[in-house]
């Protein structure tokens, strides 16, 4: 059962197509890769599904009901979470806090939006602090944001788009300028998180992508050339010419 | 109970002893009108150059109807609140759909809006003239027409004007005001109408700039153009930003600077404004932080220095 | 229709010098991307260098030379020994700091030439009216148009056809592209803030026989020139020329009925373009 789908999706910058008639299929409880040189589009078709970009022309489907034209603010409300390719987080904030907000805005009930002390949501406080636990960084809940790594910093970004407890998972990026030990440790992860949500995951690393994902996609110059397993990405021709035909940016 | 309390309720008791009851009671009225930017400014970083807007109107409205319709105190303050958040959300709606310097300069020009009506409606507002002759209505026996009964009534004001601040400011809107000044973007995704907010902070920001302008009104006895104009605008952003944007209390402290500054230095030279903007140029390239950073730092270093 | 024609002309004359209000605020904002509230300010000092040097030169033609080439050097010293270290401060700093020059500026001119408004009559060449045919129209109000547009025109020219206009334009797209290409970015801020200074002191220096001056002049100036920049879009060099002919012609058109709202009319025509499209009449989304 497909749980995210798009239909002829296109996003056209005056002459530029970003995106151009992209049909895709994301499988329920699945890790679904998408993958491609820069430019290709793949952060434009992510922004397309969580609504800070509105289409040229085509639909989004979640659950077979069509999203389409939903604005960005209400894509976390329909279960969509994403986290940026650029560490985008709350400088001024605590860990905790970071994640508090994602949260609280999905929390059942605003109730006492402008008059409640922000610390008394015991639930909306658990679920922050089991988001951070879930990337391994509940004992650094109270720390400021500047006092953690860069590779932290991206186990945050994974946080906050965990706190909203949401049904698929926009990942874009999230090994970008990590060592290979903090990359290790975030394919671990990202393999833990399987299974619980479904998961679209923009990356570069090649051997990140062969190893967690169940289908993968790939984009160039905004069309979709390829889909399939793992195994048959690889034999792929049209994939092999459009990486390594001297085309990555 | 905190040392900010016991410091605050302790400067409210001996302020009147110190200074002319009248010159204390514009001390509070103003730092509820820094209050009400610091909303915006500070926890939302919206910079809203057009507070008076909402401060004015507040006045003007209220003290129409306390001097044609003679209403009582509490009626004029409600008045107040209301056309200040009314006016907010008008200014507001327009406001919020930019950011950056466009923000900045439709407030201030919204701001000459609502003055230029000010200035060519004489008939109402009296013009460059002001409205004179507002009364301050007994409440429940007590004249406040004595500078120390009003003293009173405006001091209690200001504590329940923080009081409600500093629970908005510590709720979950205080923490999404703030998430929406660190990062608008992220704010926006993880699942808040940042435009709905923004506005939101507009008109509790009015609603303060309202109170504190039916309250200058009713001090005064009456309502100068200038409470309109786009120098009390700036006025109470640079003693928000001399008291320190990033606190609760800072445009407490800078309401004291601020009018302190004013009072005696206008006395005495009628070019004072010219020493303000002096003042304003050194703040900002000495200052920055203002007060209540720079008091922050002072404490952790010494308490760094009595460490080693 | 002669007071309509009239009105209209007015408004041209009027609307040019917006416009050239709103081009140097427009380089200015776009470029140094800094709030600048001593635009107006600027403004006034051009319209008082003019009087001065009026009478101290004699000659209505080197003090229209001479006033705005001193604001375009207050500009300079302003930008070196303030601006130039505030471009990393924050919005909030930038605008206290401007609109604090703008208290000194407009407080100095009344320490130097006193709080009372001053009428200035244009050179004697220019007084009296002509005879257009459907109207008689003051010959000082042609000279605006024709002298405004000009300026106007040629600053057009040398943004849109020189090389360093090219180098602005680029500045207010991109900065980092252009310093990355080799240009020093302080220089470029330090002769846009200068530039914009100078199109705010000519539009002062032609302004003063118009409608004489006043030390509140500034002020009134700067809203308009904001108004302006909403309507046109930051940095949008064009859509300023446009908005401010605009505006001018609507003002001048409400004050033949209605004299009183003519300010507010400005205003008020903002405030509506912008209800129906928030980005300004040539903004993009």
């Amino acid at each position: 059962m497909a749980i995210l789908e798009t239909k002829n999706l296109s996003k056209a910058f005056g002459a530029l197509a970003a995106v151009n008639d992209v049909s895709l299929r994301i499988e329920a409880g699945t890790l679904h890769s998408i993958i491609g040189p820069n430019g290709a589009g793949k952060t434009t078709l992510f922004n397309l599904l969580t609504g800070t970009t509105a289409p040229s022309s085509g639909r989004i489907l979640l659950d077979g009901r069509d999203i389409t034209g939903t604005p960005a603010h209400r894509a976390a409300h329909l279960g969509l979470a994403r986290s940026f390719q650029r560490t985008n987080v709350f400088p001024a904030f605590s860990l905790l806090d970071n994640v508090w907000v994602a949260a609280f805005a999905c929390a059942p009930s605003w109730k006492g939006l402008l008059w409640r002390r922000a610390d008394r949501y015991p639930e909306v406080s658990a679920r922050a602090l089991a988001a951070l636990a879930d990337v391994g960084l509940a004992d650094k809940a109270g720390r400021p944001v500047r006092e953690i790594s860069h590779g932290e910093q991206r186990q945050l970004e994974l946080a906050i788009a965990l706190a909203a407890a949401p049904r698929v998972l926009l990942l874009d990026e999230p090994a970008a300028g990590l060592s290979p030990e903090e990359t290790k440790r975030l394919v671990a992860l990202v393999r833990a998180l399987k299974g619980r949500y479904t998961i679209v995951l923009i990356e570069h690393k090649i051997d990140i992508i062969m190893s967690v994902s169940d289908r993968i996609s790939v984009m160039h110059f905004g069309s979709l050339i390829a889909e399939g397993t793992p195994a048959e990405i690889q034999r792929n021709h049209e994939v092999r010419r459009a990486y390594l035909g001297g085309v990555a940016a | 109970m905190k040392k900010e309390t016991i410091l605050l309720l302790a400067a409210v008791l001996v302020l009147p002893l110190v200074l002319r009851p009248a010159i204390a009671s514009e001390i509070w009225i103003f730092a509820i009108l820094g209050l009400g930017l610091n909303l915006l400014l500070g926890y939302t970083g919206l910079l809203s150059f057009g507070q008076a807007t909402f401060f004015g109107s507040a006045a003007y409205v209220a003290g129409w109807l306390l001097k044609h319709y003679g209403i009582n105190v509490f009626l004029a303050l409600g008045t107040g609140v209301l056309v200040g958040a009314a006016s907010a959300a008008l200014v507001g709606y327009l406001c919020v759909q930019r950011s950056g310097l466009y923000f900045i300069m439709l407030t201030f020009a919204l701001n000459q809006l609502f003055y230029f009506v000010a200035y060519q409606w004489t008939s109402v507002t009296g013009g460059e003239d002001g409205m004179p002759g507002i009364p301050r209505p007994a409440f429940l026996g007590i004249d406040f027409n004595e500078p120390l009964p009003y003293y009173v009534f405006v001091s209690a004001l200001f504590l329940l004007s923080l009081w409600i601040m500093k629970r908005i400011v510590e709720s979950p809107l205080g923490r999404i005001l703030q998430a929406i000044r660190e990062n608008e973007v992220r704010a926006e995704a993880v699942g808040y109408d940042v435009a709905r907010f923004k506005l939101l902070a507009f008109v509790i920001g009015g609603a303060f700039s309202g109170a504190a302008g039916v309250l200058y009104a009713m001090l005064f006895g009456i309502v100068p153009l200038e409470a309109i104009g786009f120098v009390t605008s700036g006025n109470v952003v640079f003693a928000t930003l001399i008291g320190g944007s990033g606190s609760l209390y800072g445009p407490i402290i800078g309401s004291f600077v601020f009018i302190w500054l004013s009072e005696s230095v206008s006395t005495l030279w009628a070019r004072w404004p010219l020493l303000l903007g002096v003042a304003f140029v050194i703040v900002v390239l000495f200052l920055r932080g203002g007060v209540v950073e720079a008091w922050a730092r002072f404490w952790s270093w010494r308490s760094s220095k009595q460490k080693t | 229709m002669s007071l309509l024609a009239g009105q209209i002309l007015n408004g041209i004359a009027t609307g040019m010098l917006y416009a050239l209000m709103g081009l140097g605020l427009s380089l200015i904002t776009g470029i140094l991307n800094i709030p600048n509230f001593a635009h107006g300010a600027l403004f006034a000092v051009g319209a008082y260098l003019l009087v001065t040097a009026v009478n101290v030169l004699g000659n209505f033609w080197i003090g229209l030379v001479a006033a705005p080439l001193g604001v375009a050097l207050l500009g300079l010293a302003i930008e070196y020994a303030g601006i130039r270290r505030l471009y990393a401060a924050g919005h909030d700093y930038q605008l206290l700091f401007t609109f604090g020059l703008s208290l000194i500026l407009a407080e100095g001119i009344i320490l130097v030439w006193g709080p009372v408004g001053i009428s200035h009559l244009p050179p004697e060449v220019l007084r009296g009216g002509v005879d257009l045919g459907f109207t008689f129209y003051p010959k000082y109000r042609l000279f605006v148009m024709v002298v405004a547009g000009l300026l106007v025109f040629l600053t057009w020219l040398f943004l849109e056809k020189t090389r360093y206009g090219a180098i602005m334009r680029a500045g207010i797209e991109n900065k980092e592209m252009v310093s990355l290409l080799g240009i020093d970015i302080h220089r470029l801020f330090t002769a846009a803030f200068a530039l914009g200074a100078y199109l705010a002191g000519i539009a002062g220096a032609l302004t003063a026989p118009i409608r004489g001056l006043s030390p509140g002049m500034g002020v009134d100036m700067l809203g308009i020139a904001f108004v302006v920049v909403a309507l046109g879009g930051l940095g949008n060099l064009l859509g300023a020329i446009a908005a401010g002919l605009l505006i001018g012609v609507a003002q001048a058109l409400v004050a033949a009925y209605w004299t009183e709202a003519s300010t507010v009319v400005i205003y008020a025509v903002m405030a509506g373009v912008l209800l129906v499209r928030p980005q300004g009449l040539f903004g993009i989304r």
